[in-house]
């Protein structure tokens, strides 16, 4: 019986020569891990420099500021601070460091460089939604509270999941993203559709799509239960690779026989452009059941959909338009090399003129840090969630979409199917 | 800034035999609005009231404003499928253990709240058939290292894959920091 890429990468990791579902194993990567100002002090960091002790290899660590652009909230500065200090403590080398003016989302900034490598396990500090460097060809995962456990002992375990693989056929429809065909499955597959597993995504679909739309998908995992997403590495994995890191990598894909939990076979030629209305993260929707939704905000970004190709979607519905008064739409480029593309593409002048607002890359509006919502507010957006109180008020309303829906709400003030304006 | 509000508490960790009360809650229980809500916690955090104890005093009240006046040390959480959904943020597990929950019983849990919970020194057994086993107010009682639990109520009994040593060596500690921290002291010693 063969083996799935996860099962052959958690070996290589706990030098094993094969590894089955159930096996708990301990494990390591050469991969460095990214920790961030907002979440660190919280996950343990604080204690290691409370102990005197040291983290495992400090070359290893990167530090991204991801989670506040220019906020004045959430103990940002303060935060910030003892973030700069603890990294000097700890000897990490400054070139390490992605504070303001190299940000990112973290996990965006992470495959940018090819931090995950094909073949390796991938750890970051927090955030699940790393299952995006699973388009890598890595086992990414959140270390969440066991981050400086990993930075004490460069160690963690893992009991080693199974997997679910999907095999997505069919062409990208019009008017949507990848987003929405993740949606659309994981609506499928229901809250507790893969829990604890590794949902491997393939097919003829996958095989077609950019690394951003691969990025954008394998993001979504922990909604369905699962722990995170891989897909196995082609000839467009390994070009964006080797175009990004010098580290030396060795792809590993999933044997023919390999045996899985579930193999579920979807076509999305034929999915809608998908809208998940509040307050419940798994009630996945077509849009035009939600049509005439009054909003006033509107959100782009988070490492769903502040990709580059999502900027564009944006930018064709919002070309030579404005958006309706009284509603504020906010667009953030998940990182600064984003954002660079975005201006050389002239697509920032297009959002400006459309009247929307630019903050400094950054996870922002999705956590409540940049233009946060207040009591009545009904915001449309790209983020990840939708539970009462993530963007603000505990009274706001959050509808999750693709960016080009977004966008066609924001001018209309309603929601609304965005493929006429496209 | 101090890291003083998440110092692991000075007690010990749990025992491996564990009883209590059954709390039975259905559903998807997603770690950010039943569990505990994420912008009360960002509330708390910035008021500086973020230890087990605090964050204890909302866990739930989302589903049952009452439950940690009513929960007692050692009680038990029952859920369902893929308990602790969403993301990895961890003050649900924080707020589960404040409130004095000995361990949670459910039939699947979500990855991050499960991983965040052993950390925390928290137990969260996976135990496929708990949640018709047991209903409300059952007394129970969880055997960890022999994955083992009992409805003494009625008469039942049903088993589970325990943990291995090295999990369990964490939840003996109350949590992995705790369990470094005696390391980090021993090794020092030597």
């Amino acid at each position: 019986m063969g083996s799935t890429i996860t099962e052959k990468i958690l070996a290589k990791a706990s030098g094993r020569a094969n590894i089955r579902p159930g096996d708990y194993a301990e494990v390591t990567t050469p991969c460095p891990t990214v920790i961030a100002p907002h979440s660190a002090i919280d996950k343990g960091a604080g204690l290691i420099l409370e102990w005197g002790a040291r983290v495992f290899d400090p070359r290893r660590v990167k530090i991204v500021d991801g989670h506040y652009g220019a906020t004045a909230s959430h103990n940002a500065a303060e935060n910030r601070r003892w973030m700069r200090e603890w990294a000097q403590t700890m000897e990490v080398p400054d070139e390490n460091s992605y504070e303001l003016g190299r940000q990112g989302i973290e996990n965006m900034v992470a495959v940018e460089h090819c931090w995950p490598l094909p073949g390796a396990c991938y750890f970051q500090g927090v955030n699940g939604h790393i299952s995006t460097a699973g388009a890598l060809g890595a086992f990414a995962s959140a270390l969440s509270y066991g981050t400086a456990a990993y930075l004490l002992t460069g160690k963690t375990w893992v009991k080693v999941p199974r997997s679910v693989k999907l095999v997505i056929h069919g062409t990208q429809p019009p008017g949507t993203c990848p987003r929405d065909v993740s949606e659309y499955i994981l609506g499928q597959l229901g809250p507790s559709g893969a829990v604890g597993m590794v949902l491997e995504w393939t097919g003829p679909y996958i095989d077609e799509l950019s690394m951003e739309g691969r990025f954008s998908i394998c993001s979504q995992a922990l909604f369905a239960g699962a722990w995170t997403a891989i897909m196995n590495p082609d000839p467009r994995t390994v070009t964006y690779v080797t175009a990004r890191t010098t580290e030396p990598f060795e792809p590993l894909m999933s044997d023919a026989d390999a045996e899985y939990a579930r193999v579920v076979e979807f076509d999305v030629s034929a999915v809608e452009p998908q809208a998940v209305p509040p307050p419940k993260r798994h009630v996945v929707k077509a849009v035009r059941e939600l049509e005439g939704t009054t909003v006033n905000r509107g959100f782009i970004g988070s490492d769903a959909n502040a990709w580059i190709d999502d900027l564009r979607l944006a930018a064709r519905v919002l070309r030579g338009r404005k958006i309706k008064r009284g509603v504020i739409l906010n667009i953030t480029p998940g990182t600064v090399s984003i954002l660079r593309q975005a201006l050389d593409e002239g697509l920032i002048r297009v959002f400006v003129d459309a009247e929307c607002v630019v903050p400094t890359p950054n996870e922002g509006m999705e956590w409540g840090a940049n233009t946060p919502l207040a009591r009545g507010d009904v915001c449309i957006a790209t983020g990840q969630t939708n539970y009462p109180g993530r963007m603000g008020s505990n009274d706001a309303q959050i509808y999750l979409a693709n960016p080009a829906t977004v966008a066609a709400s924001c001018i209309e003030g309603k929601i609304v199917d965005p493929r006429r304006y496209l | 800034m101090s890291a003083g509000p998440l110092r692991p508490r000075g007690a010990p960790g749990l025992p491996r035999r564990l009883s209590g009360k059954a709390w039975a809650f259905p559903g998807i229980l997603d770690v950010d609005w039943e569990i505990c809500s994420y912008s009360l916690v960002r509330d708390l955090q910035r008021k500086g009231m973020f230890t087990y104890e605090q964050l204890g005093q909302y866990c739930m009240i989302n589903v049952d404003p009452e439950f940690p006046r009513k929960v007692q040390p050692g009680d038990f959480i029952v859920a369902e499928q893929n308990m602790g959904y969403g993301h990895d943020h961890d003050h649900a597990c924080m707020a589960i253990r404040g409130a004095g929950v000995g361990a949670v019983l459910c039939e699947s849990a979500a990855p991050y709240f499960l991983r965040n919970s052993i950390d925390h020194g928290l137990p969260v057994l996976e135990i496929p058939g708990i949640s018709t086993a047991v209903t409300q107010g059952d007394a129970l009682e969880v055997h960890l290292a022999e994955g083992v639990v009992r409805n003494l109520t009625v008469g039942a009994e049903l088993s589970f894959a325990p943990f291995p040593p090295f999990i369990l060596e964490v939840l003996d500690a109350g949590g992995v920091y705790p369990m470094l921290k005696a390391r980090l002291s021993a090794a020092g010693r030597r």
